[in-house]
């Protein structure tokens, strides 16, 4: 089932059109990577998701229901324009801001004590926000986030700023709510996280989306039947080894073992390459070549952009 | 949904009341004000008690000769001679603590008053009554040929009191005091000024420091702008409403402490005199009177109950239009040297309100009068200086309906503009931009 249906939604600004059309849905305990260059209407859909922008056509149907005020409490929204009070201390800013979110005082209080501890930060509970570092402060907005327990969360660029030990605490987290039955959108240009932890993506590019999916399938999609190989230099691969069908795209060759990349020609398995080297010569590794999230991005953001540059 | 907005005006209000600053100001400054007004006057009555000053009097006219009249703190002495000789003198055997010159001169009176070290300020002054007083005394017997007593007797006499009585509808007689109405009018007017200067641009630099912060988003996604700014505008007002509370019963509780401990501070001729030279504020005339309450009870033009129950309408009124206004503007702007530019269009109302109070004080019915308390945006000032020299009901009316109206409109316009506002960053907005987000849905 999907919790999130985005059907046909377009916004307009007075001088651009920042969504154009844009349908998609999302899976009920999917993490969700919400992809797209900069500018390219992502912030705008988040918003009308959290239903601080509202769309011009269209509309957004949420656990079966167009979305509504009411559903917002069930939604944990990280934006990318993040801030605090500054002068306001943590444990109270933290209690504020869950208690906006529909908490009880007493509910958010007992919670909040349970996160400071968990993320080692209870010691600046009644310090003001200003006196803390960077990274304590995006923790604490984590926190404030996933504090009501949503069942819906939306991080927007989650992991900027971030050092690579709380990059981790912040994905192993992401992976534990997802377990839990949470359903996450990741908006995030760190490619890396999004194979790490999303198993479905949407990619928008110019206000429309060029691309949807579950990863594996987007790879399968795009992959080009290319298989890194790799042998022992005793018994090389040479030039009569390649053909038609197995066409060799580039070689490597190091101190013991020589690696090539080699396509297989449509209508061919992979099996038959595997048969054919296993007669010559002493395999030490043998994958397919998926194209990672990055190229898959790169390509069809320039394949876009160049088709609808030429029109 | 009620919930949340109370919990954003507890917010607003909590983190502004709790901050060192108000309470600084708050408690400190009627405290400052106090001194202000009482220090210098104790100062002044304590140091010239014990300054003794010794005056050699050197009258070329002769008409002054030994009629100075002494006291406690300054003798005279009278010499003729050469100014010069005797004021060397006078300084070098340390004899003398000022030498005064009376030039014999055709035109008129000149004299001049040297001297070394520094002389009590009221010396020059008394010298100076004294000196009219015989100058005066000495005309009346030169040329009509009488003395001052009997002059003084006829002025008496011709003295004519003017009691204005205001009659109202029913028929009631009122007794008026011109001056005092404008006094009240004026500190009304004034009040509301600063009440909205500073609360209304509380309310503006509120919203900046939370899109500048970039809380906002966060604060958005739980609940309605429009509950925000509610909370914050609310919120802000109390705090206000708070801290005027506290000064008028500070202020209140220090004047009449000091008038139980010293209560002829007010009686004394040199510090009467102080008073209206140090500054020529209302408050201070009052209480050179001798007792600010009973003058401030005693002279009340228009029923009391009507001029409180205006003040508070316009005093929240004023701030709830300049406030949603100001915060209008500190949603377009992302830093606050540029939400200048924006809030001059409201700025310069307020400015022209302020800079003719002197003129509509002194004529409360005129027709700028009149006008600039119709204006919503200057009418909260304009009418309150008005309005203790009586203002015609229905004109008192039709300004607090269009001050409403106005409201709405304002609020109407806040709602608009902070909403969009509010999330915008980076470019300048332009107004030609703010009018279509105000036709948007």
């Amino acid at each position: 089932m999907n919790i999130v249906e985005v059907q046909e939604v377009t916004k307009r600004y007075s001088n651009h059109t920042a969504l154009n059309k844009v349908s998609l849905s999302v899976r009920e305990g999917a993490v969700f990577g919400l992809l797209g260059p900069n500018g390219a209407g992502k912030t705008t859909l988040i918003r009308i998701l959290n239903r601080i922008t509202f769309p011009d056509e269209g509309r957004i149907i949420f656990q079966g229901h167009p979305l509504q005020a009411e559903d917002v409490s069930k939604i944990g929204y990280l934006p990318e324009e993040r801030g605090l009070y500054k002068k306001m201390k943590a444990g109270e800013q933290a209690l504020y801001l869950a208690q906006l979110k529909g908490m009880s005082a007493s509910e958010a209080k007992k919670r909040l004590k349970q996160k400071f501890e968990q993320y080692q930060i209870s010691d600046w509970w009644n310090r003001p926000v200003e006196e803390l570092s960077k990274g304590m402060q995006q923790k604490l907005q984590f926190i404030i986030t996933i504090l009501h327990k949503p069942s819906f969360l939306i991080l927007d660029e989650p992991f900027s700023g971030f050092d690579p030990i709380n990059t981790n605490l912040l994905k192993e987290e992401i992976m534990n709510l997802s377990r839990e039955g949470a359903t996450i959108i990741l908006s995030t240009h760190n490619m890396t996280s999004v194979e790490e932890i999303c198993n479905e993506i949407a990619l928008i590019n110019k206000s429309q989306k060029i691309l949807e999916g579950n990863i594996y399938d987007i790879k399968q999609q795009f992959k080009q039947n290319t298989f890194s190989v790799e042998v022992t230099n005793d018994n090389r691969l040479d030039e009569s080894f390649f053909n038609d069908i197995f066409q060799m795209i580039s070689q490597k060759e190091g101190e013991h073992t020589t690696s090539y990349v080699i396509r297989i020609a449509e209508g061919h398995e992979s099996n038959e390459l595997l048969q054919k080297l296993t007669q010559d010569c002493n395999i030490t590794s043998f994958a397919e070549m998926l194209p990672s999230m990055n190229d898959i991005f790169i390509q069809q953001v320039e394949n876009f952009n160049k088709e609808h540059h030429a029109e | 949904m009620q919930n949340k907005t109370f919990l954003i005006i507890s917010r607003e209000y909590t983190t502004r009341v709790k901050k060192k600053s108000f309470i600084i100001l708050t408690i400190l400054l009627p405290i400052l004000m106090a001194a202000l007004i009482f220090l210098p006057l104790l100062l002044v009555m304590n140091s010239e008690k014990n300054q003794h000053s010794r005056v050699l009097v050197v009258d070329d006219t002769e008409i002054f000769l030994n009629n100075f009249e002494e006291n406690d703190n300054t003798t005279f002495q009278y010499r003729s001679g050469d100014i010069n000789q005797l004021t060397k003198e006078a300084f070098d055997n340390d004899e003398f603590d000022c030498v005064f010159h009376i030039l014999d001169n055709s035109d008129g009176l000149v004299s001049n008053l040297y001297y070394k070290e520094t002389i009590p300020t009221t010396l020059q002054s008394s010298i100076e009554s004294q000196m009219n007083e015989i100058f005066f005394d000495k005309l009346l017997q030169d040329s009509l040929h009488i003395e001052l007593a009997e002059f003084e007797k006829l002025q008496d006499l011709t003295k004519v009191n003017i009691t204005a009585i205001q009659i109202d509808k029913e028929g009631n007689q009122r007794e008026n005091d011109a001056d005092m109405n404008m006094i009240i009018g004026m500190v009304c007017g004034f009040f509301i000024y600063f009440i909205i200067i500073i609360f209304a641009s509380q309310v503006l630099r509120g919203v900046l420091e939370e899109k500048t912060n970039r809380i906002v988003e966060v604060l958005i996604s739980s609940v309605k702008p429009m509950q925000l700014l509610v909370g914050k505008i609310v919120g802000i007002a109390l705090v206000g409403i708070t801290q005027f509370l506290i000064w008028v019963v500070l202020t209140t509780g220090i004047l009449f402490g000091i008038q139980l401990a010293a209560p002829n501070l007010f009686q004394d001729e040199a510090t009467t005199e102080m008073a209206t030279e140090m500054a020529n504020a209302p408050e201070m005339a009052e209480l050179a009177d001798g007792n600010i309450f009973q003058a401030i009870s005693n002279h009340f033009p228009i029923s009391f109950a009507e001029l409180i129950l205006s003040f508070f309408f316009y005093f929240v009124i004023g701030y709830l239009i300049y406030a949603t206004l100001y915060a209008a503007m500190g949603s377009v702007v992302d830093n606050e040297s540029d939400s200048q530019q924006y809030t001059m269009p409201v700025t310069i109302p307020l400015m022209l309100a302020i800079i003719t109070v002197p003129s509509i004080s002194t004529n409360p019915n005129g027709q700028l009068a009149t006008w600039l308390s119709m204006i919503p945006l200057t009418s909260p000032i304009s009418m309150m200086v008005r309005l203790p020299s009586g203002v015609p009901l229905w004109q008192l009316l039709t300004s607090m309906a269009i001050c409403l109206l106005f409201l709405i409109f304002c609020i109407w316009f806040a709602a608009k503009v902070y909403r969009i506002g509010i999330l915008m960053y980076g470019k300048k907005t332009s107004w030609k931009e703010i009018f279509r987000w105000l036709k948007s849905a």
